[in-house]
């Protein structure tokens, strides 16, 4: 039995290495069908279309994907962020139709993402 | 000044906190950090190698006092008398303005201190004149400005010159309304009647936390020893370890290829494979009493010999709390995020990981 440990503090500030965030794709004539390989390209290439070859040579990983709800939750380092997050706002179209990419939570937590209070919601009531 | 290309790539500052300590340490502040983070949205509890819920903790769960939605109540109705004494200086109640933005709208908070915070726009601020200061959190100009109530203050008893004011501030000059979640521990009956006989005023819905489990099968497990909470040699690090916790809530996949193409998420070393796990979570508005009564009872989750070394609690704060600890002012930036996460070890040592974003004071 190992013996009780004494008291240690650590403040880390910034040190997580990624971002982590919540995205929903909404497709104007309704939902598509769509592989999560296919999503990631869409991503994808919108970086292209904003930040070139080059500037969009960075990874993200798409780390889950729900293919009914076309909901997705991507990893990136922090210095892809905001190039991420331009892209997916900016991408209007799939396919030659609409669509629009929400970006429903960011955090540098990824346990942060279980648990946004933003999804109360009660019986009826719509809420944003 | 920082070059278009830095500019790109800023993020938004955030903190983790860790603490290592063993609950039997009389000087341990673990129920001071669970009573302080007063409004909790979500619980999840993760006990690996485990199939089935233990009936203990299964009943304390099931005993997690309900929580009210009451709709388009007056603010100043928290400081009428009939309510104050009773409910408010009693301590163990809490309310919290619903579905009010704290980066776009007024939030309101009613501390189980009793202090009463008011998160306001300028516009509101200004019209409801009572004393307060700029929000922390504000850029450039000032837009945002919290007003801070002890109601448990002598100045602030009923009848002091200050009451009324703060009261006909409040229920003439501008009366703010909004729907609340009101959460109370249970200590005794008679407080009861009191809520009730506020509640029926009002249009409201009562309801009890929602509960749900999972039993996990064969999936990596990081490895941690109590000693060793930065990770340097026999346990991986708290970032990782936070993140595995996270993809496990999340339903991630863990079992990635490195040259994968979706994602490249792995399990972080060092780790084990376990054969099951349980998971389960609650949600609602839930009191920091509940959970530390549900700490109580996972710490004794070992007095009996188990196959895992350890088992991990985490609870989400609310994203438009006004507060994150205590009087804490907390913001919403890119995001909301003010959670802890406990684990437990066999021998009694814990670890406290307490996490917040950037419009927030440093965790306690």
């Amino acid at each position: 039995m190992e013996e009780p440990s004494k008291f240690e503090r650590y403040v880390y500030k910034n040190a997580s290495v990624y971002h982590y965030m919540k995205i929903s794709l909404v497709l104007e004539n309704g939902n598509k069908y769509i592989t999560d390989a296919q999503f990631k390209q869409l991503i994808i290439c919108g970086l292209k279309d904003l930040y070139g070859e080059v500037g969009a040579s960075f990874p993200f990983d798409l780390l889950k994907f729900d293919q009914n709800e076309l909901t997705g939750i991507l990893r990136v380092y922090n210095s892809g962020l905001v190039k991420l997050w331009s892209a997916l706002t900016l991408l209007g179209s799939y396919q030659n139709e609409a669509c629009a990419f929400r970006v429903t939570q960011v955090s540098p937590f990824l346990l942060a993402l279980s648990g946004n209070s933003r999804e109360l919601r009660f019986g009826d009531q719509l809420i944003w | 000044n920082a070059t278009p290309r830095r500019q790109l790539e800023k993020c938004p500052r955030s903190l983790l906190v860790c603490e290592k300590s063993n609950f039997l340490n009389e000087k341990s502040r673990h129920d001071i950090h669970v009573s302080k983070h007063n409004f909790n949205y979500k619980i999840s509890v993760l006990i690996p190698e485990c199939g089935i819920l233990p009936a203990n903790i299964s009943s304390v769960i099931h005993s997690f006092s309900p929580y009210y939605l009451v709709r388009d109540l007056p603010v100043y109705q928290l400081l009428e008398e009939t309510f104050l004494e009773p409910l408010v200086k009693k301590g163990n109640f809490y309310a919290l303005s619903y579905n009010t933005k704290i980066d776009e709208d007024n939030a309101i908070a009613l501390l189980s201190s009793g202090q009463l915070i008011l998160s306001l726009d300028k516009d509101t601020y200004e019209q409801l004149g009572l004393e307060g200061r700029p929000s922390l959190y504000n850029h450039k100009k000032a837009m945002r400005f919290v007003v801070t109530l002890d109601l448990t203050d002598k100045s602030l008893t009923p009848g002091t010159k200050r009451y009324q004011r703060v009261l006909s501030s409040l229920k003439d000059r501008l009366p703010l309304r909004y729907d609340f979640l009101f959460t109370k521990y249970n200590t005794g009956s008679d407080e009861d009647q009191t809520l009730n006989k506020l509640l029926s005023q009002y249009s409201y819905e009562e309801h009890k936390p929602a509960f749900s489990q999972h039993t996990l099968k064969n999936m990596p497990c990081p490895t941690l020893y109590p000693s060793d909470i930065q990770g340097k040699t026999l346990s991986c690090d708290p970032h990782h370890f936070l993140e595995w916790l996270g993809a496990v809530n999340l339903d991630i996949s863990c079992e990635n290829a490195a040259d994968s193409f979706l994602s490249t998420y792995v399990c972080p070393e060092p780790q084990s494979s376990v054969s099951q796990a349980l998971l389960c979570t609650v949600t609602g508005f839930i009191s920091p009493e509940n959970v530390f009564v549900l700490l109580q009872e996972l710490r004794q989750y070992f007095d009996e010999p188990k196959f895992t070394p350890w088992i991990s609690l985490t609870v989400h704060g609310f994203m438009d709390s006004p507060v994150s600890w205590g009087a804490t002012e907390h913001g919403f930036l890119k995001g909301g995020e003010n959670l802890y996460n406990f684990v437990c070890f066999k021998n009694q040592d814990y670890w406290l990981h307490m996490a917040t974003g950037a419009q927030d004071g440093c965790p306690p």
